[in-house]
């Protein structure tokens, strides 16, 4: 099934008018989806080679997951690098600035993409739709939740390979669903696309790990 | 005035009648009414059993109560950050602050977009009244934290934690169909935990 399936016009009939978009009308048939949707959608989203995702969103994007997931990780990068900064003795120092740091980060990077992507595919002339891209890119963000859960362990390869793991895993998904846009396109126009696209994952999971996972060289625990 | 009258809810609007003598009363007694009603409703929102009427007591929302108490934690907060965080102060009253106020925005616009038909506002003010908890738990670990180990300090954290989150996910999965009733009410869990940490470990 094609992820970007087309919408009749007239399923959306509130989002007729120039400042729509301000209504909350208009955003409420992206939010149709049942719990077990979503955790489907999210377990469907770890395996990037797979059709399931694509299968399952067919039609109707969802912004649920998107806004969610990128809070659930904020809080998680919030616990999880604060763990990290205690040490055994009990004194510790925290850093409260991390939620404005990872809210920054996950909400430009999950939120700002699509926008970016959605502008440069269409003056490219492709016909690409904006609020599957936005749920394409908010669902790519889930393979952060188990990462910063096993991030817990102050080991400093392991926590290169994860995000590694990560860059690789969201990357591949990403583009994934967008192949059949990008096959419309011509050669070296998908390549520009592509290179926005591992740029923008590159750059984040890079922050993401020199920002919050600062590994500790020396813990007291002599 | 007669301020017996305030614990039963029909006479609620016989309080909007006494309005005009708000001027010709003193400071004193204004401010006590406020703090009455304060009290009153917070009884109704913690207390599941004052909760006859199904909430419809809410419909008098107010948030002078939500700003009480999102003060009183960011100032808790922020009291012992310069030892505890390398934070400042103000930067922990900011935080805490916008996180209060933009979370409770967030979980009830969810809740709306959702299909939820319910006054923004109520839902604010509930949210609000419901951060609570999460105060007495702050102010306990602020002034006996630094006496305890890690894992006591956890068991006031908890039981708070799932007070607030009990009191109002009632409300909240009241408002959206009941296939979507986890997706509004997984926000509002999302939102106390995070309080529910800071006040943990700063």
């Amino acid at each position: 099934m094609d992820f970007f399936q087309e919408e009749e016009e007239e399923e959306h009939p509130e989002q007729k008018g120039c400042c729509a978009f301000l209504t909350i009308k208009y955003y409420q048939p992206y939010f149709n989806v049942s719990e077990d949707d979503v955790i489907d959608r999210v377990k469907a989203s770890f395996l990037p080679f797979r059709k399931d995702f694509h299968e399952r969103v067919a039609g109707n994007p969802d912004l649920w997951g998107p806004l969610w997931i990128s809070a659930t990780i904020i809080f998680l990068i919030t616990a999880v690098a604060n763990i990290n900064q205690m040490n055994l003795e009990g004194q510790t120092t925290y850093s409260v600035a991390y939620v404005p740091q990872s809210a920054a980060l996950l909400y430009c990077i999950s939120f700002g993409t699509p926008v970016i992507l959605t502008l440069v595919m269409k003056i490219l002339g492709s016909d690409i739709r904006f609020f599957h891209t936005l749920c394409l890119y908010g669902y790519s963000m889930s393979i952060l939740m188990p990462i910063t859960i096993l991030c817990v362990i102050r080991n400093s390869i392991l926590q290169w390979c994860l995000v590694g793991y990560g860059m690789i895993s969201s990357s591949s998904f990403l583009i994934m669903g967008m192949r059949k846009i990008l096959g419309d396109l011509e050669q070296s126009k998908r390549y520009i696309i592509i290179g926005i696209v591992l740029a923008m994952q590159f750059s984040l999971y890079l922050l993401y790990k020199l920002v919050f996972f600062k590994v500790i060289e020396k813990n007291s625990t002599e | 005035m007669d301020y017996t009258n305030q614990k039963n809810p029909q006479n609620y609007s016989q309080m909007e009648d006494l309005k005009t003598l708000d001027l010709e009363e003193s400071v004193s007694e204004t401010i006590m009414r406020d703090l009455k009603m304060i009290a009153y409703k917070l009884k109704y929102v913690l207390i599941p059993k004052e909760q006859e009427d199904n909430g419809k007591e809410l419909r008098n929302w107010d948030l002078w109560g939500p700003l009480i108490f999102c003060l009183a934690l960011a100032m808790t907060l922020s009291f012992k950050a310069d030892s505890t965080t390398n934070s400042s102060k103000s930067d922990v009253f900011a935080i805490i602050f916008v996180l209060i106020w933009v979370g409770a925005f967030v979980v009830t616009l969810n809740a709306q977009l959702l299909g939820g038909k319910v006054s923004f506002f109520q839902s604010v003010c509930l949210l609000g009244y419901c951060v609570f908890p999460i105060n007495i738990e702050a102010i306990i670990i602020a002034f006996v934290g630094s006496y305890l180990p890690f894992v006591v300090k956890l068991i006031p954290v908890i039981i708070c934690f799932a007070w607030s989150a009990y009191s109002s996910v009632g409300f909240m999965a009241s408002l959206v169909p009941p296939h979507k009733k986890k997706l509004a009410v997984y926000p509002v869990f999302l939102f106390y935990l995070f309080l529910s940490w800071f006040s943990l470990i700063v």
